[in-house]
């Protein structure tokens, strides 16, 4: 199958006053592997519904395999050949089997009911989906939903591939998934373009494309853009985890090749007679944390069904959970998706109480409704994609709801709600206060969100993936506020998806599956454990282990998890080596 | 607090009512909605109560499932139920508390009005439960189809109905996770009166209007990505025949349905 030939000429795009694209021109080859990297608000997202005739330009042409996506057969064309694939993949099901949904695009298409029995069936194994042609995609984890989402684009018989961040709200398993059948795809000779916030992800592509502000930043093959390491990170996103590794070794003195893989870059240390010895453990003394213990939280064999309560909404079931969390700690709370984390997430804030055992927080009972506005007081929950809860006409009122609700004064709030938000990195000057929190950017409004927990100053918080959706700049500046959370005492329970977060993080890392905890211990007790129960392992280590592979067995213990600790190995073996 | 809906949810299942063609089942179902508005004593309850109960049974759909489709409307029937109990003052006084009587005709009628309104909600519930939502918006649009004529744009309403209720589930979890960070931030939806409760229930609305918007919004550009663009040239996947000996049974098990309610209420 021939791919399609995409060419985009000098387009602007304006979203009333605001310049989405200031002159984008590109041009992607039949088959070609583009992927499309930019901060939030870079116009990524625009050029690519430029390409599928979602949007047209209000200057410049876009033409899919030759035809002008401003004139109306051309954008039908540009449709057919150029499928689409957004984030959200329950916003793109029109139906609730997965066969019928599958067939949805055919059958606007008017492709006669045999053909459409056909492509659903070849849409559906090319994403591995098969069986689950008569499930209800509610049913299906996001991942899964992604795949479907994708099989409808494919039953379009399309010659290119758009994707919008397909896996911005997948978890590791869910993504490695997505990237492979994207690889396959491309094998066959489908133009893919992806627009995504994944450095891995651009490394797997023929070439990348930078976007900043609406204009191409930066344009070649991974190799060539993440040459460019500064201004990469200049225009905020981050480099592959190879690449930053080289380029923490170097500032270490060590000249390091900026490789665009893993692997060559492992063989590069190897063949430097870098060896990793097993370092002596650099834990913290374990008894200053397990001496604060009772203030924290802590599940005693809980089990919560949702079964008893007619329906699930797709939400796991927990059972026979015991975990502590020590005062002043940072425990990440692991699994795939489905293994329980969010039920476990609302059973810590009195939002769920147990069927069965008994949840503590701070000492009071969660089912004791009498002391429910004193846990209230000690516990802040921050659920997934926060930002979703902003109501307010104002930014400042909406950060002030929560104090207020706790019986702080107008005056209190606001000079909490002021601190808040000086604390998640926005300036609470007049300007900020009085917009309307919906007019902001989604990075803004999930640091507002946040300050509207924060400004209720609980000790204790609960974190739903806190990073998910946000692009680079946005992970790290959330990595930042947990720091300084973590600094100034507060415990915390952080759900991620995130292996590497978890092993720079956490004090303590506890593992679900299926709704019971599996495995839990510091990071190293539980990346280091023979079969790890956790889904992935950090970045570093893995790097760690093949280093020491490549010339004897690797040993499980002892071995650097996070990239400095990882790069202070490498640099101190090399310059001992030379010595 | 949890917010649940479960109204006009397909229930996956492969029995004989979901194999039906879904025109015939939306005839039907309709048919029998009228026809619960002829219940008027026990024995037409009785009829009325069994095509239901055999349906049901026929569906595959657990108890639980059919069941949810009335409970949404529960406060209603109680209140209407209790008004029945009261104000009907027909028949021999059954129970005197003062000037409150409750007479037999009361206690009849509530519990016609309640069962047969019942009945009637489960007939339109199973049709929700065993046809997916396209199945339904096609059958919609063919039955309707000579509407157009009038000016209704059939298609369309068909598609938004449809929509609608896929849309449901996705809601109904949204506000679940909207009440749980609300109430985590220190709402209070045990407000004091009416217009305390009103106001507790903005930072709920607002989250929710929005979402809805947003995901109008992005369904609306996934499926202008998917090419629809209305009814015409539009072919269907899941042909919608009437196959005799599949439905024909069908037909005739509710003609006789239909009869022998036209039997009772002519000869009783």
């Amino acid at each position: 199958m021939a791919g399609a030939r995409i060419h985009i000429e000098d387009t602007r795009f304006s979203y009333g006053r605001h310049e989405a694209l200031r002159g984008v021109t590109l041009d992607i080859a039949p088959g070609e592997h583009v992927c499309v990297l930019g901060g939030n608000g870079s116009g990524k997202s625009t050029l690519l519904q430029l390409m599928n005739a979602l949007l047209l330009p209000d200057a410049g042409t876009v033409r899919v395999d030759g035809a002008d996506t401003a004139t109306a057969d051309g954008a039908l064309l540009a449709r057919r050949r150029a499928a689409m694939v957004f984030q959200h993949p329950e916003d793109q099901m029109v139906t609730s089997i997965v066969a019928d949904d599958v067939a949805f695009g055919p059958e606007n298409l008017g492709v006669e009911p045999q053909e459409i029995a056909r492509r659903v069936g070849a849409a559906l194994a090319a994403v591995s989906m098969t069986d689950a042609a008569h499930r209800d995609p509610a049913d299906l984890s996001g991942g899964q939903k992604q795949r479907i989402a994708i099989a409808g684009a494919l039953a379009m018989e399309p010659r290119a591939l758009l994707l919008d961040e397909p896996c911005a709200m997948l978890d590791a398993a869910g993504r490695r998934e997505i990237q492979r059948i994207i690889a396959r795809l491309n094998a066959q000779g489908i133009t893919i373009v992806h627009v995504t916030h994944f450095m891995d992800d651009a490394l797997a592509a023929d070439r990348v494309v930078v976007m900043d502000h609406g204009q191409v930043a930066l344009e070649g093959s991974p190799a060539e853009v993440f040459g460019h390491h500064r201004l990469i990170e200049g225009l905020g996103l981050e480099l592959p985890f190879c690449m930053r590794l080289a380029s923490a070794l170097r500032a270490r003195g060590i000249d390091a090749p900026f490789a665009t893989e893993d692997r060559e870059l492992v063989r590069w240390a190897s063949s430097q007679g870098a060896v990793i010895a097993a370092a002596p453990a650099t834990e913290p003394p374990a008894g200053t944390a397990a001496a604060r213990a009772d203030a924290g939280v802590s599940f005693e064999n809980v089990s919560f069904s949702y079964a008893a309560r007619g329906g699930s909404h797709g939400n796991a079931a927990v059972e026979g959970l015991d975990l502590a969390v020590a005062a002043g700690t940072l425990t990440a709370l692991v699994g795939r998706t489905g293994s329980g984390k969010s039920t476990t997430a609302e059973l810590a804030c009195a939002l769920k109480v147990p069927t069965k055992g008994s949840v503590r927080v701070a000492g009071i009972d969660t089912t004791d409704r009498r002391r429910r506005r004193a846990l209230r007081r000690q516990v802040g929950y921050v659920s997934q994609l926060p930002e979703r809860q902003l109501f307010a006409a104002t930014v400042l009122e909406d950060v002030m709801f929560g104090p207020l609700n706790l019986g702080a004064t107008q005056q209190e709030a606001s000079g909490r709600a002021r601190e808040a938000l000086t604390m998640v990195g926005l300036d609470p000057v007049d300007e900020l206060l009085n917009r309307s929190p919906f007019a902001l950017s989604g990075g803004q409004q999930r640091s507002v969100a946040l300050a509207g927990i924060l400004a209720m100053r609980q000790p204790i918080l609960v974190l739903d993936e806190p990073m998910a959706g946000l692009d680079p700049a946005g992970r790290a500046h959330m990595r930042r506020i947990l720091a300084k959370l973590k600094r100034a005492g507060t415990t915390l329970l952080l759900i991620t998806h995130s292996m590497d977060d978890a092993a720079e993080l956490a004090d303590r890392i506890a593992v679900l599956d299926e709704g019971r905890l599996v495995a839990e211990g510091t990071p190293r007790e539980v990346f280091e454990a023979s079969a790890p129960r956790t889904p992935g392992l950090p970045a570093p280590l893995a790097f760690a282990r093949a280093l020491t592979a490549e010339g004897s067995p690797a040993p499980l213990a002892g071995l650097p998890l996070t990239l400095d600790a990882l790069a202070d190995a490498i640099a101190a073996a090399l310059k001992g080596g030379g010595a | 607090m949890a917010f649940r809906v479960s109204i006009g949810q397909y229930c996956s299942a492969d029995s004989a009512i979901h194999r039906l063609d879904p025109r015939v089942k939306l005839v039907v179902a309709a048919l029998f909605m009228v026809s619960c508005f002829f219940v008027r004593d026990a024995v037409t309850l009785a009829l009325a109560a069994a095509a239901a109960l055999a349906a049901a049974a026929a569906s595959r759909v657990p108890a639980a499932g059919v069941l949810s489709q009335v409970k949404p409307v529960l406060p209603f029937l109680v209140i209407t139920s209790i008004f029945n109990l009261f104000f009907v003052r027909t028949g021999e006084v059954a129970l005197a508390l003062g000037p409150i009587a409750i007479h037999m005709g009361g206690i009849a009628a509530a519990a016609l009005y309640t069962l047969r309104f019942a009945l009637l909600l489960i007939g339109g519930g199973l049709l929700m439960l065993t046809t997916t939502p396209t199945a339904l918006c096609d059958a919609f649009e063919v039955v309707f189809k000579p509407l157009e004529r009038l000016g209704v744009p059939v298609t369309q309403v068909a598609l938004i109905l449809s929509i609608g209720l896929r849309f449901v589930p996705t809601l109904a979890k949204e506000a679940d996770n909207v009440i749980a960070a609300q109430t985590a931030r220190g709402a209070d939806f045990e407000g004091k009166g009416a217009l305390a409760y009103a106001r507790a229930c903005v930072p709920l609305i607002v989250p929710l209007f929005a979402s809805a918007l947003r995901h109008a919004e992005n369904l609306g550009r996934a499926m202008d990505a998917r090419c629809y663009t209305g009814g015409t040239g539009r072919t269907h996947y899941r042909a919608m025949r009437f196959i005799p000996a599949r439905d024909l049974p069908f037909c005739l098990i509710f003609a006789g349905y239909a009869a022998a309610l036209a039997a009772c209420l002519i000869l009783l």
